[in-house]
């Protein structure tokens, strides 16, 4: 039994528990998020007489006589002042961490009034962001603290609302005071809780299920397996190659699969009864890599299916030719990671019974891709299941699959009850998909001048057990290697393995962070052979507006890659030991997919126009975006918008927040429904249109691979970036990163910016200290904490320019940006290495640096 | 990081790996003596013995150091992290020389989500460049050896 004291409240308490369930289930506190429970991410903290605590380690009854304070318990003023500059310097993204990271700088500004940067990041150490890189959100705490030591607001730099203008995200108020729902949020009546068991063995066959001791345990509701699901067992986000659950006789294909499905009234007894499940099997042999899987008779990983899921060949003039008249020729081998998303917010959703139907909250990234599976797994038509996007905290394209939202439509949809079906940090690290690791034969030619005369690579991928959406990233790895130069002679081919290992799927680069690090380390050789610059040989093979692509697409007067490379010319002449790299990225989906982006305007009863489109927004800043578009598109003010989170039942599909699209696609939706809007208000008001719904669509129209037409138009536009990468020469680490992206016109550059920083320090991660390692049985052995994240207190300046340059004539000229800030960075750190010590890297995580763990 | 960059959030505070087992009269020969050597040497007399034991105050101690060059069992550190492991006893069977010592039993290094703490020689050792102070470590230990010297998790 303890009493202690909550934001100023005493309370009891006798039930053993950790201080995070107490204050989340009992006190209703929502504001300390769940990120892991194990005491890694730090999404919980909370001060305990005045110092940062996570809840999720002290048990309750160790607390007795303690003073705990959450964002709840600030002061009016303290909540004013954080929220305004957490809002102004933009350190609010997805917003999963910030209320930890408030916590932090209350406890730091008690003890230290002015703080330096350097303290400011000590204080944030032990906190995760992977959206943000720190960078604004070590500004917030220097905001915060000056306008705590002068006593008064300032005035927001901007609040017109018009696009190009640097305004508070429309969230950040409900994020940075932790009222903003994320799925694991709600609470409604009569929750019960769902998780899964999942397979012991990598590939084994399901011979029984014996859940009987499991259903007698009290508390229990019910244990369904396959055999309860009541339309299709196999879904997946292309190819329906995935099994919602294992069914007995069926093989298993990673050590994710779920097998049964408990559903009990609490977690500690969903916990119990996870462990009573039976389940006999028969062990196989599996296959833990793409040499494994493409041997001869190898096991297949699927039934009926080849090992092989993909390969795709994309060539353009004669590579080989070219290579072979070349002055000089560079031909190497590399390898890149496993990596693991690590957003903040572990994977959970919460169905409720709705009349005959189900109604879901989900964190996701798109609700009608929930939809469409959910329902293809329930058997009912799309008007019976309806999805609602709570807040979603990160995705980057881990959530981009169905993990949770199947199994918790399917336990209300047999319980009758709501459900509340949530990954536990471990879980969310083995199931969700991963980017894939690449084995990469590159070759490339050049004159004596530098200029690019052919590449010819063959690319391998390991995309684990389901296909998830290994055909596509393969196909952008292909598509985009030859780099944003201007060239004709291209040639890779590429292949995707199905193996027992978790699956690959979607993130950030989408295969672009692969071969990228390929073609421009190969470049930098280049440029060392002919005697120039690296910088010069970019700035002589840079693809400029008109010029044609190796994949033959004549690029518009948008491209802005020269922009970047002049951007960070004062930087690159200015630094001694530096590395530099470019890229680009598609915008939308491209290769003759359907992409299309749609958005509503309904003018609803409170005479406002509400914003209903189906993008999710995973803390990019979508939301706000719309609303800037709608702004400057109509004669409207901000008071009169309100953006809706994404649903299926009101907001049209506007398809994946994935492949940078949203910004462009959906805005070009959304900026036609204004063009409606706007007619209509001429002579009129908000509220003599109330009822009236504007809609637009906007299909980003290109032409499909290998496409009969000699500049076929793979994607509508792309975005370009240059990254350089500045090390300091006595310490061998990082000083100092620039990225410069051309992102069209860039509707909130306190957004673009954020995302180049978060984008820049994840891909640090990814050069230089990021692993997921697996055993030898398929398992992934990395937690949280040992993923190798880069922290607050270790991440250098980092310069971000954003290129604001005219782009197309839709979207108002924006381009985007999601992707492309994750893309050049490793092969200009490794190049900055190479001219630190005169070592060439080919695989990543780059060795022999002072980041080095081991 | 170093110790010199001034400011509360950023302290180094000295760490006494002693759980005072030698109150209790076993024969520990790693512990601390209660010398007074650290005692006499801190010049903010943060340090004091008591019952057999060298504690610090840390309101008082500034991270200079001077208390772990005088030690003369080595017992001495200086940490950031607010967790810490007070044991320094290496022998196998650690538990027949002292009642509150490390006994290697690997629960910290099982339970840490960084992989920060570990069993070296038979006694646990906390990587500060790891360690993220979530005190988990401490939640488990049998020996209660693990302390947080700001008194709020132990």
């Amino acid at each position: 039994m303890a009493t202690f004291f909550v934001n100023g409240t005493e309370v009891t308490t006798s039930k053993k528990q950790k201080l995070l369930r107490f204050l989340r289930d009992e006190l209703h506190i929502l504001s300390a998020k769940d990120g892991c429970s194990e005491g890694a991410c730090g999404a919980c903290t909370v001060l305990i007489e005045g110092e940062p605590c996570r809840a999720c380690i002290p048990d309750t009854e160790r607390l007795d006589g303690k003073h705990i304070l959450t964002v709840e318990g600030l002061s009016d003023w303290e909540k004013t002042v954080y929220v305004f500059a957490f809002g102004e310097a933009g350190a609010v993204q997805c917003g999963f961490c910030i209320p930890g990271m408030v916590m932090c700088a209350k406890s730091l500004l008690d003890q230290e009034p002015n703080p330096t940067e350097k303290q400011i990041r000590w204080a944030i150490r032990n906190n995760y962001c992977r959206c943000t890189g720190y960078v604004k959100i070590i500004a917030a705490i220097q905001l915060a603290a000056k306008i705590f030591r002068e006593g008064k607001l300032p005035l927001p730099t901007d609040d017109s609302w018009h696009i190009g203008t640097r305004v508070h995200r429309l969230d950040v108020e409900e994020k940075v005071l932790g009222f903003g729902k994320y799925p694991d949020d709600y609470y409604p009546e009569g929750m019960c809780y769902a998780s899964a068991v999942r397979s012991k063995y990598p590939r084994a066959r399901v011979l029984a299920i014996d859940s009987s001791k499991a259903e007698a345990l009290p508390g229990v509701l019910c244990v369904l397996t396959a055999a309860d699901i009541p339309g299709e067992n196999y879904v997946g986000h292309i190819l329906h190659d995935w099994p919602v659950m294992i069914p007995v006789g069926e093989i298993t294909r990673y050590l994710g699969d779920a097998i049964a499905l408990v559903v009990a009234e609490t977690a500690e007894i969903l916990e119990k009864a996870k462990k009573l499940v039976k389940i006999e099997y028969e062990e196989l042999p599996f296959v833990n890599s793409p040499e494994a899987s493409k041997a001869e008779n190898a096991p297949s990983v699927h039934p009926n299916r080849a090992n092989l899921l993909a390969h795709k060949h994309v060539s353009r003039g004669n590579a080989e030719e070219a290579i072979a008249k070349s002055a000089y020729v560079f031909h190497e081998q590399f390898h890149t990671p496993w990596t693991e998303h690590a957003f903040l917010e572990p994977e959970c959703a919460v169905a409720l019974p709705d009349g005959d139907g189900i109604l879901l909250y989900s964190t996701d990234q798109s609700t009608h891709t929930t939809l469409h599976e959910v329902a293809l797994m329930l058997g009912m038509p799309y008007e019976k299941v309806k999805i609602q996007n709570a807040l979603v905290g990160g995705g980057f394209g881990g959530k981009e699959d169905m993990t949770v939202q199947p199994l918790a439509a399917l336990a209300t949809l047999k319980t009758g009850r709501p459900v509340k079906c949530k990954l536990t940090r471990a879980e969310s690290i083995l199931i969700h998909p991963k980017r894939h690791p690449f084995s990469m034969d590159f070759t490339l030619g050049v004159d004596e001048n530098g200029i690019i005369q052919g590449v010819k690579a063959v690319v391998v991928s390991d995309t684990g057990a389901y296909a998830s959406l290994g055909g596509p990233v393969l196909e952008r790895a292909c598509t985009h290697a030859a780099g944003p130069y201007a060239y004709e002679n291209f040639e890779i081919d590429g292949y995707a393995y199905y193996t027992n290992n978790p699956p690959a799927g979607a993130f950030r680069g989408f295969g672009v962070t692969q071969t990228c690090f390929a073609i421009e380390t190969l470049l930098n050789m280049a440029a060392d052979k002919v005697g120039i610059t690296p910088w010069e040989i970019r700035y002589r093979n840079a693809i400029r507006p008109g010029g044609v692509l190796p994949n033959g697409q004549i690029v518009d007067e948008s491209t802005g890659l020269v922009e970047t490379l002049l951007a960070i010319k004062e930087d690159y002449d200015n630094a001694k030991v530096k590395g530099i790299a470019c890229a680009m990225k598609n915008a939308g989906v491209g290769v003759g997919l359907a992409d299309w982006g749609r958005c509503k305007l309904i003018v609803e009863a409170d005479s406002k126009v509400h914003i209903y489109s189906g993008a999710s927004c995973i803390g990019q800043g979508l939301g706000t975006v719309l609303v800037q578009m709608t702004v400057t598109n109509t004669s409207l003010n901000r008071d009169d918008i309100v953006y809706e989170r994404s649903n299926t039942w009101i907001a049209p599909d506007s398809g994946d927040t994935s492949g940078s699209r949203q910004t462009l696609v959906t805005g070009e939706a959304c900026r036609r429904a204004c063009e409606k809007l706007k007619e209509a208000l001429e002579g009129k008001t908000l509220s003599d249109l109330i009822g009236q719904e504007f809609y637009g669509e906007y299909l980003a129209k290109t032409d499909p691979l290998g496409a009969n037409v000699p500049n076929p138009v793979s994607h509508v536009a792309y975005g370009y970036a240059t990254q350089l990468c500045i090390l300091d020469e006595k310490t061998g680490y990082i000083q100092k990163m620039v990225a410069a992206h051309d992102v069209g016109k860039a509707i909130n550059p306190l957004s673009c910016e954020g995302q180049i920083e978060g984008g820049v320090v994840m891909s640090m991660g990814y050069a230089l200290t990021e692993d997921y390692p697996l055993d030898g049985n398929c398992k992934p052995t990395g937690k949280y904490g040992t993923l190798g994240l880069f922290r607050a207190h270790q991440t250098p300046e980092i310069k971000a320019i954003v290129i604001d340059k005219p782009g197309l004539n839709v979207a108002c000229g924006a381009i985007g940006i999601g992707e492309i800030t994750s893309i050049p960075t490793a092969p200009a750190i490794a190049d900055a290495y190479f001219r630190l010590d005169g070592k060439r890297r080919y695989s990543l995580p780059l060795t022999d640096t002072p980041y080095e763990r081991k | 990081m170093n110790a010199n960059e001034k400011g509360v959030a950023m302290k180094y505070i000295a760490c006494i790996a002693c759980n005072g087992g030698c109150r209790s009269k076993k024969d520990c020969s790693y512990g601390c003596l209660a010398c007074g050597a650290c005692v006499a040497v801190c010049p903010n007399g943060a340090i004091t013995i008591a019952d057999e034991l060298a504690q610090v105050d840390t309101s008082k101690c500034n991270g200079c150091g001077l208390c772990k060059l005088a030690c003369p069992q080595y017992l001495i550190s200086q940490q950031h992290t607010p967790i810490e492991v007070r044991c320094s006893n290496h022998d196998l069977r650690s538990k027949d020389h002292c009642e509150v010592s490390c006994i290697g039993c690997g629960l910290c290094q099982k339970n840490c989500p960084a992989d920060a703490i570990r069993v070296v020689n038979n006694c646990a050792v906390i990587d500060e460049e790891k360690c993220l102070s979530c005190g988990a470590c401490a939640m488990v230990c049998p020996r209660k050896v693990i302390h947080d010297r700001r008194g709020i998790l132990t």
